[in-house]
């Protein structure tokens, strides 16, 4: 299903590259070392080269954080290209505008999984034309027509003669031939990679402590820094005293930085004794001492006011006056960290003639951009090194602390490798912001949904960053409220901003990761108002929808979904979700039971439509992977704010979830043949509501607010 | 100070409060051990100290010296993959890998001192976090590297 995609819109910089290829060589390698590193390998468009040896590195514009794009992107080119898998390295691809293939072609990040979905057309016929290349090549060095020529594996093969030659010796003749730009695609029956499982080309490395991470990074002559911001937003430093902490141990300076100060030391170790003992005075504003408490109080007065429309069809002000039944309820979501294992950092080499990164990010491009600001260098100077990333989820998409770092080398004028603590990493993240949701729903006299409405409060990330025109309803805070597949004649989504002075930004799924919650335990209410078993509610109102009615029999085939309380003496009940993100529709089934006071979370059924699949072994591992982290903020996650700054400092105090909460986890896969979806994000909306729906067949509580540790829950008397 | 790391004897300078962790990957080098709290919640620094898992963050490396400290580089005997190593690479559990070293270095442990662990016992013993939820998977390898037999050498 793959739509064509002009080619000649690239530049497929071809030759040119060699000299950038190896000042690009990253000291991350996919495994192993490069074993002809010494023979030049040959350019043959923006994202391959191919070595003497056969060995092709793979220059990719997506990032590897974890969700596989370092295996999938490789598999689409090496299936077109007829090209071993084993024999592909990736490497981040340099800047460029031919790299810039997220959200139509306009930009280079990692985010809204798109890194697959958004490259798929393109990286097939990337290998495709490279293969053309090859079969040209071939024919012109054997002086035999193209036609009797075949490929093997990284071999051209005479059909005739049974002669081969490998496309690594072919590749400098190749690089002389002309790109075509409408190759020949592969048949789709006939893949050998594309929608088989394959295994990840990172798995080595990342068992065996081989994998680079930024905060493995080591530079010649680099001294270590560490930092504390004002706890409070946007606030600066009043005054510190560096005396006492330069003459610490290995200490070699105290450096203001916007909003904070740092400690440079000759280890991490010494500079973060050193902060700990650095007299700082802060900034302080009593009236803008904000809480948790405070900004849920204001938004909650908002929630009965005409907000921004975000989605309207039919007459919905009429439904509800003619309504028999009325509905309504509201919920409330807090801010939440992001906690990547690996904290915060970044390895900045900042001379009068260059800049050097080593910055673990979602996108290139815009820690390029602030290098360039700060350091008054052109682009083409900054140089920016994409290590492996120890999770990313939203949060390196901000470039905040390659800003402190490249600041820190700009004023130092020697390599500075910043690394935060753990608690500073809690305590300046931009937070999934809080958000509160009103649902309303009118029925009928005859007991049928004629109305929904639903009305956000929060400032959300989409908003903050790029600005809203008058009238528009910020997208990542309304993303996944509006668009519902259920038919309902009468529909409204209204939305208000809540400007507070904490850093909101993007969470794993964004808008989703609280809409899918609140939208479908909505859906479970109007059912139970309805008087209809909530799956079979939900049957009803799918009727227009034949993609998300496929995907919920799917999972209540898979899952022997029951409805009501089970299991006799040891009670439990199985709780229904879906959700649509991402383009991707996914359906999870939760068998939860009561442990102190507390859901159990059993295992989990879950189905995906991700349209088409490359990778079903990422497929699953995402899908696990997106249900521990709903599943992490259903239970647990809250970021309280106090006195204008964060009160969580590390695992202690902001638990994730823990291994041995983890449900079993059972994963189908529907490729229905809709336009490719994500899968790096769609699996974590829907858990929260299918956990909180089958609370609700326990206990009689209806979760309206998370994480659902504040709540104690007792077997409801049947 | 004197450190014995992976059968390697380290003549060092540091502090004897400096905690193993930031010896280990600021002055040896070895940064397959990872930090991720420093304040032995989260696993990401777990190494071996006489064959039991430690958190490495969380430990003086004075109260080490002299004793056998193994890292994730100094697991498998002879350059090899560990049995451990081999079933997380057979079963691709690792996503963003940042916790997976700390998580291989508990599973070997736990199968040298329990080599044919039930469910529950890897559940309740397994106790790293890892944020990309890899928990499935783990579970599973630590359950293959048991069933293979080999890990408790």
């Amino acid at each position: 299903m793959s739509k064509p995609v002009e080619l000649s819109r690239r530049s497929f910089i071809q030759g040119s590259l060699a000299g950038l290829t190896l000042a690009f060589a990253l000291p991350m390698k996919a495994r192993g070392a490069l074993l002809f590193a010494n023979q030049k390998a040959t350019m043959l468009n923006a994202f391959l080269n191919i070595a003497p040896d056969g060995r092709i590195t793979y220059f990719s514009p997506f990032i590897e954080m974890g969700q596989g794009t370092y295996t999938s992107l490789p598999m689409i080119i090496a299936e077109e290209l007829d090209a071993d898998l084993a024999m592909f390295e990736v490497e981040q691809a340099p800047l460029g505008d031919d790299y810039k293939l997220a959200f139509g072609g306009t930009m280079r990040i990692t985010g809204g999984s798109t890194a697959v979905r958004s490259s798929y057309d393109i990286m097939r016929q990337v290998g495709a034309s490279v293969r053309e290349l090859m079969l040209q090549a071939a024919a012109n060095y054997w002086k035999v027509p193209a036609a009797r020529l075949i490929t093997e594996l990284g071999f051209v093969v005479d059909a005739q003669s049974g002669e081969r030659i490998g496309y690594g010796m072919l590749a400098p003749l190749a690089a002389q031939g002309k790109l075509p730009s409408q190759p020949k695609l592969k048949n789709p029956a006939d893949f050998r990679y594309i929608g088989k499982p394959v295994k990840r080309t990172d798995s080595f490395a990342k068992s065996h402590g081989q994998a680079k991470f930024g905060i493995d990074i080591s530079v010649p002559g680099m001294v270590y820094a560490t930092v504390k911001k004002n706890p409070v937003f946007g606030k600066g430093v009043r005054s510190f005293n560096p005396e006492y902490v330069m003459n610490m141990p290995g200490v070699l300076g105290v450096e203001p930085i916007p909003g904070g100060v740092a400690v440079i030391a000759d280890s991490f170790w010494h500079a973060k004794k050193g902060l700990d003992q650095l007299e700082v005075e802060f900034e302080t504003s009593e009236s803008e001492l904000v809480s948790s408490e405070s900004i849920s109080k204001d938004m909650r007065t908002k929630l009965d006011v005409p907000g921004v429309e975000a989605e309207n069809r039919g007459d919905v002000v009429k439904a509800f006056k003619e309504a028999t039944q009325k509905l309504e309820a509201v919920y409330e979501v807090p801010f939440l960290a992001h906690v990547t294992m690996e904290p915060m950092n970044c390895t900045a080499w900042v001379t009068k003639d260059k800049c050097e990164l080593w910055a673990p990010n979602q996108g290139v491009d815009t820690f390029a951009q602030v290098a360039a600001q700060i350091t008054g260098l052109p682009l083409e100077k900054i140089l920016v090194h994409t290590p492996y990333l120890g999770g990313g989820f939203g949060r390196r998409s901000f470039p905040d602390y390659a800003v402190q770092a490249v600041l820190l080398s700009k004023q130092l004028s020697r390599p500075v490798k910043l690394v935060w603590t753990r608690e500073e990493d809690i305590s300046q993240d931009f937070y999934r912001p809080m958000t509160l949701a009103k649902h309303q729903a009118a029925f009928n006299s005859e007991g049928a949904l004629t109305a929904w409405q639903s009305t956000l409060v929060g400032d959300g990330p989409w908003g903050r960053l790029f600005g809203l025109g008058p009238n528009e309803a910020d997208r990542s805070v309304i993303e996944g409220a509006t668009h519902q597949p259920y038919a309902v004649e009468n529909r409204r989504v209204e939305w208000l901003g809540h400007q507070h002075p904490v850093p909101v930004g993007w969470w794993r799924s964004v808008g989703h990761s609280y809409n899918g919650f609140i939208t479908e335990s909505f859906v479970d209410e109007m059912a139970d108002t309805a008087g209809v078993e909530p799956v079979a509610f939900r049957r009803m109102l799918l009727v227009n929808a034949p993609r998300f009615l496929k995907v919920l029999e799917t999972a209540i085939q898979m899952a022997d979904y029951q409805p009501g309380l089970l299991g006799g003496n040891a009670p439990y009940a199985m709780g229904f979700a879906m959700h649509e993100s991402f383009g991707s529709i996914v359906a999870q089934v939760a068998k939860v039971t009561l442990e102190s006071g507390q859901p159990r979370v059993l295992k989990v059924w879950c189905v995906v439509d991700c349209g088409m699949m490359v990778n079903p072994n990422t497929i699953e591992a995402q899908m696990q992977s997106g249900i521990s982290t709903g599943l992490s903020q259903a239970l647990f996650e809250e970021l309280v704010i106090s006195e204008g700054r964060v009160q969580q400092s590390n695992f202690h105090d902001y638990p994730i979830l823990p291994p041995h909460l983890m449900p079993e986890v059972a994963v189908s896969i529907i490729e229905s043949g809709a336009p490719m979806g994500g899968i790096g994000e769609p699996g974590t909306p829907p858990i929260a509501a299918a956990v909180a729906n089958a609370l609700f067949k326990l206990s009689g509580v209806r979760v309206r607010r998370l994480p659902m540790k504040h709540y104690n829950f007792e077997y409801r008397m049947s | 100070m004197k450190l014995l790391v992976n059968n390697v004897e380290y003549n060092l300078q540091v502090e004897g409060d400096t905690p193993l962790l930031w010896v280990l990957r600021d002055q040896l080098n070895l940064t397959g051990t990872k930090y991720g709290c420093g304040i032995g919640q989260c696993g990401a620094c777990t190494v071996h100290l006489e064959g039991e898992a430690v958190r490495s963050c969380s430990v003086p490396v004075q109260a080490v010296v002299g004793k056998r400290i193994t890292t994730i580089e100094g697991l498998a005997e002879n350059g090899a993959s560990h049995p451990v190593q081999q079933a997380w690479v057979d079963l691709d559990v690792p996503q963003c890998g940042y916790c997976q070293s700390g998580q291989i270095m508990a599973a070997a442990a736990l199968l040298r001192e329990s080599p044919k662990p039930k469910q529950e016992e890897i559940a309740k013993k397994m106790t790293n976090l890892c944020r990309c939820g890899a928990y499935v998977r783990i579970h599973q390898a630590v359950a293959l590297a048991a069933a293979r037999g080999e890990a408790h050498e």
